[in-house]
Parts: structure tokens; sequence; C-alpha cells
């Protein structure tokens, strides 16, 4: 933390007090050891609070069958517990769900180190606690200071036991109260004799073992201690809150060196136990070797949960990786672990080398664990038998051939053709095979070749020489290409990391949809996890869009991990600390916008870090195609809008000139007559008085035509079909249209019958002749056929106007779409064609335009037919 | 007894057949012009003494029509316009148009209109500065009202000298804001509505109700 000269509070500081502020409060009481009154003490201060009308629920007391505590419960609501069957047993867990439900005002939680029944959400009970926080619930807890992460070792090595329910220290960091519970040795001591604690036979065992009183007092020690360096943060925290200059120190920086052994763990917590007591920031550096067991990543895990971030590296030169990254990066602390003495283990080296280069930083090493932990039982390699029995095979033949070609093959050439086998049986099958094959091919050397032949003595000094000589080149044969194997192994995965994480930005600059975006990222997650994969995406509950394979499903409870991780923006299911007994591995897709979905796999085994990486870099493309995807739907969207709002504008105008033209033409003709009457002559009266006639008829046939279009379009129209005489119909359409006087009627005698509505027909007439006397110049003709096409009949109406554009054929049947051209056309409402194409299609018909009319002179207008297809009858 | 030409410019016929007896019983002599190029050469070769102006004409549009017509000629130009087009009145206005009516519009209005245009446009500009309208006497340097001297600011007297200049006329936003404020103003409508609304405290009742709001366009002193 870099000093404020300013003396303004620290930006970070005020953050975390703020980020607290919508949460619940949470108290930790703290204790040595079992037994000294935690859940007693939380109780008692329980039942104060609800003497204050606090509403305090008790979610889960474990009062281990002690009277006092069971006493102690009388009075407070207590939660029911949650059964859940578990081999054969039930077991019975605190339920969260209904602790969330109830939301009371304080939720007491004992025993927060304890470990849920596979089956639940959260794997830990503190994880349940947090999301009681953020739900915004205060929550008293207990805690034993041996479940500590970071204490873990040193209490282990003090009471010789290892404690495997463990919480990390941030837990405690988050706690904004902390009380501890003190007992002396001796009073607790004497508390278990008397059989408050235990019953009388595990007490008697207990006081002999985790009880002594140097084990206690030790605890005791610890605790104080722990709970003294908290009251040390929260002082700080109080002085950065506030301004307070003081010397923080920013130039210690730790750095822990976790390789894949059993001390990694402990490296870990000592580097972050290092890091805490110099406030320096912590990083776990690991290089990447192949065969990086689970015990590598719950290491780097490990420091990820203590505060500290993760580095990973590929490389050869181990020394040389160490101190360059630590050099660059300013680090002071190097903590690493003790390695067993054994002379071909590289860490060896690592340690001397670092020791001799080192002068910049302080070394720490840290001591192997006191009790080896359990190795996780997933991460044990079957071992296959293949290797060695080919290896078995491949000797056993080239001996064989050996013997028998005693004569030509010299015995020392054997021995070159041993150390090729025992090389590529170590480059083809790692380490074990090659040193198998190593040893094997010695004893058959031995056994077979030297002298004396088929006994395991050897007669000549020399080739005894020769024999250890063999030994040592075999052993070192196959120990380096097993090595090499490996590394080869580690690069190629990585390479294979990179090409991918290149591939899908290829992919997804490609991918223009978002279900294409969703699809790819659906392939892409199943090419890495080597297993049906699939993405999950939306606002309005999770749902599957895209499977890999197509089709695949999700179970209840792998839905309901995919929920949490959405809802959290945290991985959850298989790897994972939420929800682990779920067979898919779910990573939230977090972009700028906030989470829009997950992405799932189901792994088919564990997944491998690079794995793990190139999934996680395919979570945030995919995140930000998919954000890429929605913004051009946003903008498509928009665009359209624009262009409808546009349309409306137009619609608006031409109606409103629709209208308003025969309206001022009717008023000033009525004004003009009232006015200037006696001034006009009888003909002008006469004209004024029919134009007030022509235009009130117009504004009719307007508001018809917008009657109709209302009826069409909301699905009112009944449609009558009978056999009709066109002859008739077209007569008295021509008869109702103004202007359609040079009309030319032709009607074929095959085509004089048509099967349609006499009503519907004849409007579609009047419009399509309205229109033709709109566009036609004065005095040409308009022209009204029918022909026989098949079972059809197709009635023309052509005029000799001004035609239509080409790419406008389709669009003059739309609605107002005159009224794109503005209102400086001809008069009309924009709507006269699309009534007639929607009545046609009423009918069972079909209409369309042509223009230019193929006879008419070329030099003069182009005209337009428009063609009405209906059933012939 | 013909009092002046009067061009009408409109493609509907209908607005024509109406126009021209209104328009000769009120003593004009009506012109008639379908579309906007038969428009520009009347107004050329016949030197109308007004025209009357549709804008939603077939070939070229009306504002085109206006800007081509002010390039030769300062004849007083009145828009026939719908009321939904306020951006079209106002682009019109700023063109160069004297002043607009709305369709479907009184003839009364209407005749109005074309005689407060053919006045203002036989008044030669007043020599002296010195302008007089309802008991207001107003020269460049001061203001009387009813024979009392008007305490006006600077702006304010500059804004009633402009308003009574153009009288009867449509003075759009931006024509007063440039006059006034300069072209860098042209859209600060808040400053012309704070002193319009000093300059009607001050004049009086009867004179601040000729004070007229175009609502959207800009303001008028009516005569």
């Amino acid at each position: 933390m870099a000093p404020q000269d300013d003396g303004r509070p620290d930006p970070d500081a005020l953050l975390a007090s703020t980020a607290r502020s919508g949460r619940g409060h949470l108290k930790i009481f703290l204790g040595a050891a079992p037994g000294v009154g935690k859940t007693w003490e939380m109780l008692d201060a329980a039942h104060a609070k609800r003497l204050k009308n606090i509403d305090v629920v008790a979610g889960i007391i474990e009062t281990h069958g002690r009277a006092g505590t069971l006493a102690k419960t009388e009075g407070l609501e207590m939660l029911p517990r949650r059964a859940l069957p578990y081999r054969g047993q039930t077991l019975e867990e605190f339920d969260l769900d209904s602790a969330l439900a109830r939301h009371p005002q304080l939720l007491l939680v004992d025993e927060l180190a304890h470990t849920n029944a596979p089956g639940m959400r959260h794997a830990k009970r503190w994880q349940d606690v947090q999301e009681i926080l953020e739900a915004g619930i205060d929550v008293w807890s207990t805690v034993n200071v041996q479940h500590l992460e970071s204490l873990n070792d040193q209490v282990a090595r003090i009471t010789g036991i290892r404690v495997t329910e463990t919480i990390p220290d941030t837990v405690l960091d988050m706690a904004d109260e902390i009380e501890l519970i003190d007992l002396p040795p001796a009073e607790l001591r004497a508390r278990l004799q008397e059989g408050h604690i235990y019953r009388p036979d595990v007490a008697a065992r207990a006081l002999k073992e985790f009880f002594r009183e140097g084990n206690l007092g030790a605890l005791r020690e610890i605790a104080l201690r722990r709970a003294a360096q908290r009251i040390d943060k929260d002082v700080t925290q109080y002085m950065r809150l506030r301004a307070i200059p003081g010397p923080w120190p920013v130039t210690e920086r730790v750095m822990a060196l976790v390789g894949a052994d059993a001390s990694a763990g402990n490296v870990v917590r000592h580097a972050a136990r290092l890091a805490e007591a110099l406030r320096a920031p912590l990083t776990a550096f690991h290089i990447e070797r192949g065969g990086d067991d689970a015990r590598t990543q719950a290491a780097l895990d490990l420091a990820v949960q203590l505060g500290g971030n993760v580095v990973t590296q590929s490389a050869t030169d181990l020394v040389r990786a160490v101190l360059e990254y630590a050099g660059q990066h300013n680090f002071t602390h190097i903590v690493m672990g003790r390695q067993p003495a054994r002379r071909w283990r590289p860490g060896r080296r690592l340690a001397e080398a670092l020791t001799r280069q080192s002068a910049a930083f302080s070394l720490h090493f840290v001591p192997l664990p006191a009790a080896p932990a359990p190795r996780p039982a997933h991460a044990r390699h079957k071992t296959e038998l293949e290797p060695y029995l080919l290896s078995g095979a491949l000797l056993g033949v080239v001996t064989i051939i050996g013997v028998a070609a005693d004569k030509y093959v010299p015995q020392e050439a054997m021995g070159l053709i041993f150390t090729g086998i025992i090389a590529a049986m170590a480059s083809r099958s790692g380490r074990n095979a090659g040193l198998f094959t190593a040893f094997f091919a010695f004893l058959l050397w031995n056994f077979c070749f030297l002298p004396p032949v088929y006994t395991f003595s050897v007669s000549d000094p020399r080739d005894v020489v020769a024999l250890l000589v063999f030994l040592l080149v075999g052993l070192l044969t196959g120990q380096l290409a097993g090595r090499v194997r490996q590394e080869a192994g580690s690069a190629a995965a990585r390479v294979e990391a990179l090409r991918r994480i290149s591939l899908f930005g290829q992919r997804f600059t490609r991918a223009a949809t978002m279900s294409d975006v969703l699809a790819s990222a659906a392939e892409e997650a199943a090419a890495i996890a080597g297993a049906g994969a699939l993405l999950l995406h939306g606002p309005s509950g999770l749902r599957v869009e895209a499977a890999q394979p197509p089709g695949t499903a999700l179970e209840e409870a792998a839905l309901a991990a995919a929920e949490w991780c959405f809802a959290h923006g945290v991985e959850t299911g298989i790897g994972t600390s939420t929800l682990p007994s779920v067979p898919w591995r779910f990573l939230p897709l977090g972009g700028n916008a906030g989470c829009i979905g997950v992405l799932g796999v189901k792994p088919a085994a564990i997944l491998s870090p690079p794995q793990a990486q190139t999934l996680t870099a395919l979570a945030g493309q995919t995140a930000l195609a998919a954000e890429r995807a929605q913004l051009s739907v946003h903008n498509a969207r928009a665009e359209a809008h624009q262009d409808s709002q546009k349309l409306r504008n137009a619609l608006l105008s031409s109606l409103s000139h629709d209208l308003r033209t025969p309206l001022t033409s009717i008023r000033g003709a009525a004004e003009t007559l009232a006015q200037a009457g006696t001034a006009l002559d009888e003909a002008t009266r006469a004209d004024l008085l029919a134009s007030i006639t022509q235009d009130t008829a117009r504004m009719t046939k307007f508001l018809a035509n917008i009657m109709d279009m209302a009826r069409v379009e909301s699905g009112g129209l009944n449609v009558r079909r009978e056999r009709l005489r066109l002859e008739e119909i077209v007569e008295s359409a021509v008869a109702r249209v103004t202007g359609a006087l040079y009309t030319r009627v032709n009607i074929a005698p095959n085509a004089a019958n048509v099967l349609a509505d006499p009503a519907l027909l004849e409007q579609v007439l009047v419009n399509l002749l309205d229109n033709a006397v709109k566009y036609a110049p004065p005095g040409s003709h308009i022209r009204i056929s029918s022909a026989r096409e098949g079972g059809l009949v197709r009635i023309s109406v052509a005029d000799a106007g001004v035609g239509i554009a080409p790419g406008e054929l389709e669009a003059v049947f739309d609605s107002f779409f005159r009224a794109r051209r503005g209102d400086s056309v001809a008069p009309g409402t924009g709507l006269g064609l699309a009534i007639a194409k929607a009545f046609t299609e009423a009918m069972g018909g079909q209409i369309r335009a042509q223009s230019p009319r193929n006879d008419l002179p070329a030099d003069g207008m182009p005209g337009t037919v428009i063609h009405v297809e209906l059933p012939a009858a | 007894m013909i009092s002046g030409r009067i061009l009408v410019v409109d493609d509907e016929p209908q607005i024509h057949r109406f126009l021209a007896p209104a328009l000769a019983a009120a003593g004009y002599e009506p012109l008639r012009a379908e579309t906007g190029t038969q428009a520009l050469r009347l107004a050329a070769s016949t030197a109308p003494d007004l025209v009357l102006l549709d804008l939603g004409l077939p070939d070229i549009d009306g504002q085109e029509v206006l800007r081509k017509l002010r390039a030769f000629s300062d004849v007083p130009v009145i828009v026939l316009s719908a009321r939904d087009r306020e951006a079209e009145k106002i682009a019109a206005l700023d063109s160069g148009a004297d002043d607009y009516v709305e369709k479907p519009f009184a003839l009364g209005e209407l005749l109005a209109r074309i005689r407060t245009a053919l006045r203002r446009k036989s008044q030669t500009q007043p020599a002296s500065s010195a302008l007089e309208f309802c008991g207001l006497q107003l020269d460049t340097s001061k203001a009387m009202l009813n024979g009392e001297s008007l305490a006006l600011t600077k702006r304010e007297h500059a804004l009633l000298l402009l308003l009574m200049r153009n009288l009867g006329r449509v003075l759009t936003h931006r024509q007063i804001l440039t006059a006034i404020w300069g072209p860098a103003h042209t859209e600060d409508v808040a400053y012309l509505r704070v002193y319009i609304g000093q300059l009607r405290r001050k004049l009086g009742a009867e004179l601040s109700g000729k004070l007229k709001t175009e609502p959207g366009v800009g303001y008028r002193l009516e005569e």
C-alpha cells in the first residue's frame, strides 16, 4: 500500500468497508480447543439479544450431547435440520434455504469449519454462512483455532493430529467482530474430568492425547496470537480509513515455490503466514513439468484462498525461471519446501542453486509435513501393465535373437542395443517404464551374455565395470528420456491450449449472430474438455442455447449449479468448492454488461491446468463475442425502429395531406360563395358548388378506404364466393369511377365468369381504375381485359401513365407506399392498391403489377398493367 | 380596379378552383401554376405582386422554388402549409417567405395576410428611422408610449424596433436571434422568451395583445 501523501483516506479501504455495508454482520466466537465454551457463550449472548427484541434464530447448534449447552437452547427458535440420505444412513445438515426464507435478524450457525454432506449446495458450512451474510442476515458462529487453514500445519505439529475440516483465513478476516473464548488449560482439563465435555471413557483418553496440558497451552497461545493479529489488522484498517499516516511497508514481496510434491501445501501456508506478518503480497509460483497432480492444483487453489495470486510458467531451467521472475517482480522472500535428501531429485539442485545465486532474496525452507496429508484418491494413477509387458517382450525377443546369433553379435553390441531399448521405452511410456527396462536389461545382459553365461556371476573384473557403467547409463538414459517426454507433453499441451485460444479468436470474429457464437463456443468447449459441452444463456432464466453433442440435456442438480454460477459469477461444479458433486463444470460468461450466461463442460477426467486455462479464455472470448452479437442485434432493431418511425411520419403526413386538401377546398369554396357570392357569375358559382360536392365525395371515399383497410387488418372480412359475370362487375366499377371515361373493356368469351365475392371484386376494380386514372395522362385510354389461364381468369387493368420503377413493382401494394414519396404526387390515400391486394388474396386470388406495358410504343410513357388472377367459374 | 397580380402555386386543381374566383372577387388578378418550374417561369415573366406557394409540388420541392425565386425577386411570398410541418414552415420563413397560412385556412384571413404583405411592399423604408404604431413612438435612441417616456434596455429596444419594422410579418426565432444576439446564438430561444415577456409587461395590455406568439415558429407584431 503506497503512502497517502495527500491525507485522503485510502480508496481500497473505503471500498472494503462499503462492500460490507449491505451485508450482514459476522461475529465469530474463537476458541483454542473443543470444550472451552464457545457454543455456550454464543447462546448466552443470543438470549441477551432476544430480550432486546432482536429476532434471533438458531440455524444449527451442535450440542455434542452436553447437557449445559442443551439447556441453553431452550427458549430459542430452532430451525429444523435438513435430512439427507447418505450411504444408507441419514445425515442431518443445516438447512440453508429455510434459513434464507425465514430471514431473521440474527442467525446462529455453530461449527463454522463443518464440511457439508455431499449433495448440499456448498462443500463447506462457511460458504453457507457467506451466502446468508450476502442476504443481509447477521450471523454468529463458532470456530476453533486449529481449523484455520494457515495454522493447520502448526497445530498438527504441536498436537500430532491433522484436522481435515479447515476454513480459509479470509473467512476469519471477513468477520466484523471476533470474541475470543478463553479458558485456562487447567480449568479446561478440570471440566473434561468432570465429564462436562465428553463421556468419561472418551474423556480419559482425550486427557492423555489432545487435551494434554502442553497442547492446550500451545493452542491457547496460538489463538491469543491470532486474535491479537486480528486486532492489529483492525487498527491498521482504521488508520488507513482515516488516512492516518504511518509506515506502510511496500518493499516486501513473498514468493511461494510450489512443486509437485507433498510439501506444496505447507509451502503455501507458510508463505501466507510470512506475507501476513510482513504485510506483503503473496505469489505462488509454479513451474509446469508435466505430471502435475491434484496436490499441486490444491496448493495453488490454497494460495488463492489465502489471498495470493498464482503464476504458472513452463520452463526447463527451474533456477533461471525462478530467479528471473523473482528479480523482475522485486520479490524479497522465496519460500520453498525442504526436499528429502534424495540424490536424483532436481529439487535439491534447485535449493542449492538458489542459495548460491540469490543474493537479493531471503530464502525460507519449510519442513516436510508432520503427518503426510492423505493423497487424494482420484489423483492416484492406475498402474498400467502394458508398457512393462511391452518392455519385457522387446528385451526377450532381442535377447533370443542375440543368443541365437551369438557368433555374429559381440556382447558389447548387445549393451548398446539394450540402451537403445531403454531410451525408447522411457520416451514412449515415461520414466518408470524406462527405469524398469534399464534394470531388466541389466539382469538379462548379465545373465545371458556376460561370461560365465546363464549365471548372475561375472568372471572378468572388466565386465563388472562394464556392467556397472551399463546400469548407470541405462538408469540415466531412462530418467532423462522420461523427463524429456514429460516436458514435451506439457509443452504440447501448452501449444495446444494457445492454438485453441487463437482459434476461437478467429472463429468468433467470423460468427456474426448470437446462435453462431454459442454453437462455436459449445463445439470448442467440447473439443477442450473431451466430452459433451453446452452453453446456457439468457435473462429469463437459464436455457440451453447450444450443445455439443447436440441434444445434451442437464439434470436438475447440474442446472442448479449453473444457476449458482450465473447468479454469483463463480465457477461451480466438479473440481470447485461449490456443488462439487455435479459432474459438470460451469464458468460464468462475464462481459462488460455483467454476466450474460454460463459455459458448461462435462469433463471425462479432472481438468488439467492448461485445459482449465483454455476454458477460462474460451469463456472470456465467448462473453465478448456474445456481447458483440447482442449489440449488433440491438443496432439492427434500432434501425428497424427508425425505419418504422420514418414510415409512421410519412403516413401521418400523407393522411394529413389527404384530409386537408379537400377540407381546404370545401372551406375555400364555401367562403368564396358566402363572401363574394353576388360578384361571381352563374357558371363560377355552379363550379364552386360542384367542387364542394366532389371534394366531399373524395373525403367519403378516403374514409371508406380507411375503413376497408381496418376491416382487413382486424380480420373481419366476410368473403362470399359465387359465380359472377365479369362484365357486370366491370360495368358497375367503371360507373363508380369518375374520370374513367375512356375505358375500353375487352372480355374474352372463355374468361367471362369468375368465382369471387361481388362487393370485394367491384372494390378491387374501382381501386385499380382510380389508380389508373390518377397516373394516366388526360385523354389516354384505360384498358380492362380478361384472359383464361388454365383454371384461372386473369383480369388486367392497363394505363398509359408514368409506370412503376422495376424495384417497386411489389412495394406499390404496401399500405401508404405513395406516402414514402412525400405529398408531391397525385392525391390519393395510398391505400387503394393495398386494399386491392388484400381483397384479392382474401378471395383466393393473386395480384401483381407489370411495367412497362409491352403493347405501347417505346418512345411514350411506359404505362402500367395490374393483373388480378381469380379462379374461373 | 385590379390591385395586384397574385401567382398561386399549387398542384391541387381544387385549390385553384376556388382561389381564382375568390381572389378575382377581392380585386386581384390570379395567375395559376401547378408545378415549381411553371411557377418560376411565371414569376420571372409576369412579375407578380405576391406569390401564394404550396410546399408540396410534384417536380421541385417548394423550399427549392423559394430559394430560386429569391435569387431574382423580392416579391412577397405567403406559404400555404400544413400544421404538422413546423420545421418546413420555419425553413420557408428562414429562406425568405414573408408569412404562412395553415391549410385549411379561412378565406378572410388569407385575404388579410395578402393585404398586409402587399402594403408592406408598397411602403418604402421610412427615411427617418422614427416609427409610430398604436401610440408607440420609436426611433433608434428612445421610445415613447402614449406621450410618456418608456424605459427599455438596449436589447428590448432593438427587439421592439425589429418587430415594428416588420409589422404584421412573422419573424422566426432564428431571424430575431441572428439580428439581435448574433449568429452564435441562433438556437438560444430561451433568451427570446425572457425578452418578449419583459416587453409585453412594459408595453401594456393593448400592445402586448398585438405581440403574437407563433407557436414553435417565432413572433409577429400584428397590425
